[in-house]
Formats: C-alpha cells, structure tokens, sequence
C-alpha cells in the first residue's frame, strides 16, 4: 500500500467566530482531524481596565467591572464594593447584605443558564438555548425593575447597593424559585439523558486536581474535578455563613461534570436567595460612608466566589481617593491557560466542546 | 456619624467585652507572621529577607531578587508548608523600583502568603516561576506586557493583552497615553 502524504495545517478559530463566545482566536495546528498545537491569542477585547481605574475614584470604578465578566456583572460589583469595604474596615447594614445575596446568586444562576443555553448550541441543539433564554429573560426583569439595567446594572455602592428592592419585587423573586426548580427537572429531561450529548461530553476534555491547581484554576472548573474548594464555605465572606447550602463537586474533571456542576450549582443559588428571601430584615440599604472614599495606605486582596471562579481584587492604596494600583484576578483568565494542553490530540469536534465547557466570557479574559 | 446608621448589632458584644485594645486578627496574624518568618529564617537565614510585615492581616515577605525561585520553591515542594496554589500574581511600578507579588494558599496550613520580589525599573527583570506554578505563565506574560518586567527561564516570553509591535508599557506610572 502506497503511503498517503499528510501535512500539517495552520488554522485560525476566531477571532470572530459564534462558538468562541467573543473575541478569541486559537490558533491550532492540525494533522488531519487531529490538533497537534494550539495557542490561544487573547486581548482582542482589551480596555486597560486596570490602567483607567488609577485615574478613578473607588465609587467610579464600579461601572466599569459591570463590563468585565458581563454575565454576571451584580458578582463584579460585589468583588469591587467587597473590597474597599475589607480594606476600609466598614460593615454595612443588614438589609443591604441580604439584597447582594439576592442579586448575586440571582445573577450566578442566570450567568449558569447562559452556558446551559449556548453550551448546547455550540454542541448543535438549538432548542434549549431558546428554552434556557426564556427563565433568563425573567430574572433580567427583575433586575431591570431594581436598578433599571438589563446587564450592566452598577447596582452596588461602598456601603450597601444603590435602591431597595420596589414594591413586590421581593415576593415576585419568591414565586420564582419554585418555578426555575420545575424548570431545571424539564432541562434535565430534556438534555441530561440524552445520548448524543453524553457521546460529546463524557471523558472530554479531562484533567486532575492537581492539574487544577497548579494552573491557578478555580470554581467549576476546580470542583468539577472533585476538589472541594469555594470561597463562599472555605474563606467565607459577606454573610455566606448563614447560609445553608451544598458544595458541588465533581469526579471525573471533565465536560460532563463541568455541565453538571453549573446545572446543580443552580439548584444551590436558588436555596441561598429562598433563605435569603426569608431572613432578609428591613431598614436602610445604605450605611453612612464618607463622601469621598479614602482607602488607607497599604495593600489589600480580597476575593469573592465568582460565577467562573475566584474573583479577587488587589488594591495598592497611598491613602487617597483614587487606587495606586488596582489589579483584578479574573478567574475567566486564568482558567483559559489549560486550553492548549486539554486540545493536544483532540479532534477539531471536541475543540468546541472543550472551549465551552471551560466557560469564559472574553470581557474578562481580556479586562 | 450618628450611632444609628450602624448595622444592628448581631455578633459585636463580644468584641466589647474584651478589654484590650489590640485587634483580635491582628494579634493571629502576628503570630502566622511570626510562624512563617522562623520558617524562612530556618531554611535560608538574613539573607534572603529584604522586609517582613502585615499588610492589614495578610503576612508579606520582600525577597531578595536572586533568591526569587528558590525561596518560592521551597514554600511549594517543603511538605509542612505545601503552598500549592497560586491565587494570584501583580505587578506594581513604585517609581523607583518595580515590584512583583504573588499570592500562595496552602491548604495543609490552611493560610495564604504573600511573597514579593523587587526589581530596578531599567531592563527590569525577575526569574520565572512558571515552572513551579503553570498558572502563573500568563500573569508573568501580562506583567511583561503591562509593566516591562522580563521574566528569564518563562517558556513563551510575548506580549499578550496588547500588539506585538506596541511601545511602551501602559501601567508604568510614566506611561503617556496619547489621544
């Protein structure tokens, strides 16, 4: 039999390209079907975040963290906010904790239907990204009615969050948890069991724990793992102690697991707002703060359980009004670094699955 | 500043019980401060230590330069220590020097450290750790993009949030952003 001549190609995925959820190119050498090499090229989205928040008061650098990780810009503001409150040693009042709890796991759970809805489609279904869009579409409702935005709400401030939930708006949220639970048994039928998914998913894109955390790798893709590590439980802040809920891990790190963990991570979020719900006191949503917020001088890190993993912020402050240095740990970043390993000797399919499942939002990779 | 603006209280009195003026944490931070600098001083001696101090809560090491990878191995590989995750990684341009920080978490310990090292600002340079923590590969690449900080030993040494053609580094304090 005569040899066949194969050769390598060079192949650009992205930069503007559905499946890569924004602006990312990977640049991947192909043998046939087969990815030998790739590298990922980032900061087609870069802003200099960083940089424009050294010319920024604290109050003022808020919006721009809404554009960060953009799904879930309520989990920014609370990593921002979180973090000049740490470093100024200021408490806030009770009702203004429960309502960043609210919004947060309101907005965890909603960032989580986004992968549900466009992990699929990129696997090739295209009803549940309609059907995952639908329960979104509500919950960004709610946060249009508390703070007038559909996405980028600058809903919090150094001291509390900016209004107080409108009439009913509490009791509307309470309906809702009972019906996104329905919900996630209908998205279990109809995408769970189903075999064609599980061929793409399972043993895909698979890597240890210590492979994890050496790669600085946090949230889902840590837990999913079997790694049982959250910063809401192992270094708890705001008023996450009060709370009743569930770690997700994994097992086997891949896909499969990694879209299990978000679909149960749901689950988790909606007991946390019902507790919340409940307990939630009245009275002020904003403590009194001075009018210009003057960081002491020194050095400050402090991190929250974001939607894609840790989500720190590392503040060098001389005392003034504005940061000396702002540095923010963006777990989408950090996670995307194990894409070139997870893709050797990969199929050109599996690309898709695999860059999805790690779920990034280039708005943060690039910051 | 009234009184009433103050959250309600649901866990203050025993703060007020105590009598003595010294924050709590700050007292169990000194005391991880003073546990991780015998550490250090038992493995490596003066030498090596510029500075050792509290940031708010957080114990903090200035490395010399030259003693950069080992210092940081050491904290990693040393099985009473295993500091194995890299949390976090920055850079900061002081004026007069530049400095690089990372942040380790170990869960044997269950405590986090900070180590930092320092570097003169011309031809700006701090050996890589990449090979101890892979995730620090693209922080290191950012901070040479970011801040002109050359890190010799990292395997894929390029710019990576801006162009490769790009002059100047934005996040040095001298940096003059054109219009």
């Amino acid at each position: 039999m005569g040899e066949i001549r194969t050769e390598e190609m060079l192949m650009n995925i992205g930069p503007q390209h559905p499946s890569t959820h924004g602006v990312l190119r990977v640049v991947v050498k192909v043998d046939g079907e087969i990815i030998t090499e790739a590298d990922p090229v980032v900061g087609y989205l870069h802003r200099g975040t960083e940089k424009l928040a050294e010319d920024l008061q604290y109050t003022q650098i808020i919006p721009y963290t809404d554009r960060m990780d953009y799904l879930s810009s309520m989990v920014n503001n609370h990593a921002i906010v979180n973090a000049v409150e740490k470093a100024m040693d200021l408490e806030i009042p009770e009702r203004a904790e429960y309502m960043r709890i609210i919004v947060v796991e309101l907005n965890r759970l909603v960032s989580h239907l986004v992968f549900l809805g466009t992990y699929l489609l990129d696997l090739g279904a295209m009803t549940p990204f309609l059907y995952a869009f639908a329960d979104r579409e509500q919950v960004v409702d709610f946060f249009n009615r508390l703070c007038g935005a559909r996405l980028t709400y600058n809903y919090m401030r150094v001291g509390g969050v900016k209004w107080d939930a409108p009439e009913g708006w509490l009791d509307d949220v309470r309906k809702f948890v009972p019906y996104m639970r329905s919900q996630m048994d209908m998205f279990h039928e109809l995408v769970t069991g189903n075999e064609i998914f599980l061929q793409r998913v399972k043993g895909i894109g698979k890597f240890d724990a210590d492979t994890a955390l050496n790669y600085a790798m946090s949230g889902i893709n840590l837990r999913a793992t079997g790694f049982n590590w959250d910063l809401r439980k192992n270094k708890p802040y705001s008023i996450y102690d009060r709370f009743d809920f569930n770690v997700i891990v994994g097992e086997n790190g891949d896909c499969f697991d990694r879209y299990m963990c978000h679909m149960n991570e749901i689950l988790e979020s909606l007991k946390i707002v019902e507790q919340a719900l409940e307990q939630i006191p009245e009275g002020p949503v904003m403590g009194k703060v001075p009018k210009i917020l003057r960081v002491p001088a020194g050095e400050y890190y402090s991190a929250v359980e974001g939607t894609r993993g840790e989500l720190g912020v590392y503040i060098v402050s001389e005392g003034k009004d504005k940061p000396y240095r702002l540095k923010f740990r963006r777990p989408s970043f950090v996670n995307l670094q194990l894409l070139p390993e997870m893709l050797k000797g990969q199929s050109m399919a599996n690309l898709i699955a695999i860059l999805g499942a790690v779920d990034i939002v280039l708005g943060e990779v690039d910051a | 500043m009234s009184e009433e603006t103050k959250a309600p209280e649901t866990k203050a009195p025993e703060a007020e019980a105590a009598p003595e003026p010294v924050d709590p944490r700050v007292e169990k931070a000194t005391e991880k401060l003073e546990f991780l600098r015998g550490k250090l001083l038992g493995k490596f001696g003066e030498d090596v230590l510029e500075a050792a101090e509290l940031k708010q809560f957080q114990p903090t090491f200035t490395i010399k330069n030259a003693n950069w990878v080992e210092v940081v191995e050491h904290f990693k590989t040393d099985s009473t220590l295993a500091f194995v995750y890299p949390q976090l990684m920055a850079g900061t341009d002081y004026k007069d020097y530049i400095e690089v920080y990372i942040l380790l978490h170990s869960f044997t310990l269950d405590t986090d450290i900070s180590l930092k090292t320092r570097t003169p600002r011309d031809n700006a340079s701090v050996p890589s750790i990449t090979h101890l923590f892979a995730g620090f590969n693209w922080e290191e690449r950012e901070i040479y993009d970011l801040l002109g900080v050359d890190f010799p030993g990292h395997p894929d040494m390029r710019r990576i949030m801006l162009e490769d053609d790009w002059i100047g580094h934005p996040l040095r304090k001298d940096y003059v952003v054109e219009n």
